[in-house]
């Protein structure tokens, strides 16, 4: 049987020598430290005792023509006086040689163009190095707004009608910080003890709160950026979330205790914009769709009416439709101590929705809030979102999308 | 369940005035209604077997799909044909499915008339469509009349004005014929709503413990429903 070499599987776009542009200043540092794929193959024969066995000399998988190559070293190359005990956060040098973030890379799906030195970056909180070439700042800032778009636009186009503070509430249960840092935990991230040049790069690197300690005051509660906040200014001024003040800079975090999820969360943001600028768009779409959006949501449960019935006379009023009256279907124990009764909410001829309660008016009121639901949670058949046409020619597969008159406001 | 059950037989276990007893009446031990208890285990399991839901009983010998979903409301996601938008194509599917469902619906059922034993005056015409009969409404539907003139209200907020211990939000509103929200909003007395709200107040802090609790609790419940919760 013939046996393929492993190395003319290689593309030749992973060889070193390619005149590849970087795509970031990391990589273009560390361009030279990126073994090629036929000998990353072969580091899969070294076990994780060889390694450790070696002690601080790490072993070197490199051609030795890698080695006498004579560049202009980047700045954290490890020099015979810096120990990486010194260093804020790992050397990028050592990614390569990391059995987690490959275990990381695979569990995820990523391809193996995707290079483990951006991995390891998305990794490092600035709160662990404040260097912002080494740490996940400018990534998780591109990440976090490729998430927020694509959440916005899935939730605009398939659900039209949903009234702001739903659309805000959802986008924070897909892609909130708490959300990201709960996906983090689901892929299996561990976090170090304590960040430093010396850990393994496959952990996750944030200076952490130390018991009994509150915590930093960016990420506390802070005076909301405008006293009369009003649904417009929630649209127009805030951020994705419509939070109340605004998140807290990179620059005020460096060499801050953070908690894990504030750490966890922007290294899913980091990892989605490095992903974006490794791997181009449409991998990016995917990973969202698969990772995020699949994530079960049940927007019927994040509404909260307070006068269901009025609101929905006043939505009828607006529409067109007859006023609506309610009905009442079928009850059981009207004298006994746990009646239930069933009431619709019609309007003409058409039942708009239907409520059970143990006593007329909360059949009533819970049939409103229903029928409000089946007007919000209108989602058209065929919704094409504005991402799923960038960069085609052809724009004939494109539908316009419904855009729906607002929300009731009595 | 069982319950239910043995009350039903104990109902129908009244013994009958017996002919022999009759002429001599004597003083017996057993209770007036006799019944017999479930004194064994296989009757007590017996009990709790529930009848079989008809369309988990296949009709045919062959392997059929059963669907029996339990009653449940309905989704919300489902949005009814009135809230649809014009150009929605579910209008057409929805218009059809309804044209033929009916149209089998009268197709296969047959009149009552042709069942035996059918009294003569029934009428031989199928029943109505689904769509044609409603519930019964919660409250009579009724018409906003926007009766009252400039010189009517003016009467109300006079009369609330001069004396309003006597015209209160009740008896305007009979007297014109409006709803009593409609007097609050064009004649509101502020100094009487202070008054009763503080009458209110003082009655509340009367409250014991209990009854304190327990409309706090309908309150927050209240807020439930509109949460669906």
């Amino acid at each position: 049987m013939k046996r393929i070499r492993i190395s003319s599987c290689a593309t030749p776009s992973l060889a070193p020598s390619a005149a590849r542009r970087p795509l970031c200043p990391y990589a273009a540092a560390l361009h030279r430290t990126i073994a090629p794929h036929n000998h990353r193959i072969q580091a899969r024969f070294q076990t994780t005792a060889a390694v450790e066995e070696f002690g601080g000399q790490k072993i070197e998988i490199e051609t030795p023509a890698f080695k006498t190559e004579k560049t202009r070293s980047p700045s954290r190359r490890p020099h015979r006086h810096v120990t990486p005990e010194h260093m804020p956060s790992p050397h990028p040098y050592e990614a390569n040689q990391s059995i987690k973030l490959s275990a990381l890379r695979a569990r995820l799906s990523l391809p193996q163009r995707f290079p483990l030195q951006t991995l390891a970056r998305t990794l490092v909180h600035p709160s662990a190095d404040p260097d912002p070439a080494f740490n996940n700042a400018s990534l998780s800032i591109l990440g976090g707004n490729l998430l927020s778009y694509y959440t916005s636009e899935h939730l605009l186009c398939n659900y039209p009608r949903l009234p702001m503070e739903v659309v805000f509430a959802a986008t924070e249960a897909y892609v909130g910080p708490r959300a990201l840092a709960i996906v983090a935990s689901e892929w299996g991230i561990e976090a170090a003890a304590e960040p430093g040049g010396e850990v393994e790069p496959g952990l996750l690197q944030f200076k952490r709160l130390k018991p009994g300690e509150g915590i930093p005051a960016a990420l506390r509660k802070q005076v909301p950026w405008k006293w009369n906040v009003t649904q417009t200014h929630r649209i127009v001024a805030t951020d994705e979330f419509g939070s109340h003040n605004a998140p807290p800079t990179p620059q005020s975090l460096a060499n801050v205790p953070v908690p894990m999820e504030e750490a966890a969360q922007s290294f899913v943001r980091a990892l989605v914009g490095s992903l974006h600028l490794h791997l181009g768009a449409p991998l990016v779409k995917r990973f969202f769709k698969s990772h995020f959006l699949s994530r079960h949501l049940d927007l019927s449960d994040m509404f909260d009416f307070r006068t269901p019935t009025r609101d929905l006379s006043r939505l009828c009023a607006r529409e067109g439709f007859e006023a609506p009256v309610a009905r009442l279907i079928s009850e059981t124990g009207r004298l006994s101590r746990h009646p239930v009764f069933i009431v619709g909410i019609y309007s003409g001829k058409d039942k708009l929705g239907e409520g059970a309660g143990a006593s007329l008016e909360e059949a009533r009121f819970r049939a409103a809030a229903a029928s409000l639901k089946a007007w919000y949670l209108y989602r058209p058949l065929d919704a094409t979102v504005p991402s799923s046409m960038e960069g085609e020619l052809d724009t004939t597969k494109w539908k316009p999308n419904m855009i729906d008159c607002g929300e009731v406001i009595v | 369940m069982s319950t239910c059950k043995s009350a039903a037989r104990i109902s129908t276990a009244v013994r009958p005035p017996t002919l022999l007893s009759g002429s001599l009446i004597q003083p017996t031990l057993l209770p007036r209604i006799h019944c017999r208890h479930e004194s064994t285990t296989r009757r007590h399991k017996k009990l709790l077997t529930v009848q079989q839901a008809p369309s988990y009983a296949p009709t045919r010998p062959e392997p059929t799909l059963i669907f029996n979903p339990p009653s449940s409301a309905p989704s919300a996601f489902h949005t009814p044909l009135k809230f649809l938008p014009a150009n929605d194509k579910r209008r057409a599917l929805y218009a059809s499915f309804l044209s033929t469902s009916t149209a089998r619906a009268h197709r296969t059922a047959t009149s009552p008339v042709a069942a035996p034993g059918t009294p003569l005056s029934t009428s031989s015409l199928l029943p109505p469509r689904p769509s044609a009969s409603l519930p019964p409404p919660l409250r009579q539907p009724y018409e906003k009349k926007y009766h009252l003139t400039d010189v009517e209200i003016k009467e109300i907020q006079r009369l609330r004005k001069e004396d309003p211990e006597r015209w209160t939000r009740v008896r305007l509103a009979e007297k014109f014929g409006c709803s009593q929200f409609f007097v609050g909003m064009v004649a509101k007395n502020q100094e009487k709503a202070a008054k009763v709200s503080s009458e209110h107040e003082r009655s509340r802090a009367r409250w014991g413990e209990m009854r304190r609790e327990a409309r706090h609790e309908r309150e927050r419940r209240k807020e439930l429903w509109g949460r669906d919760a």
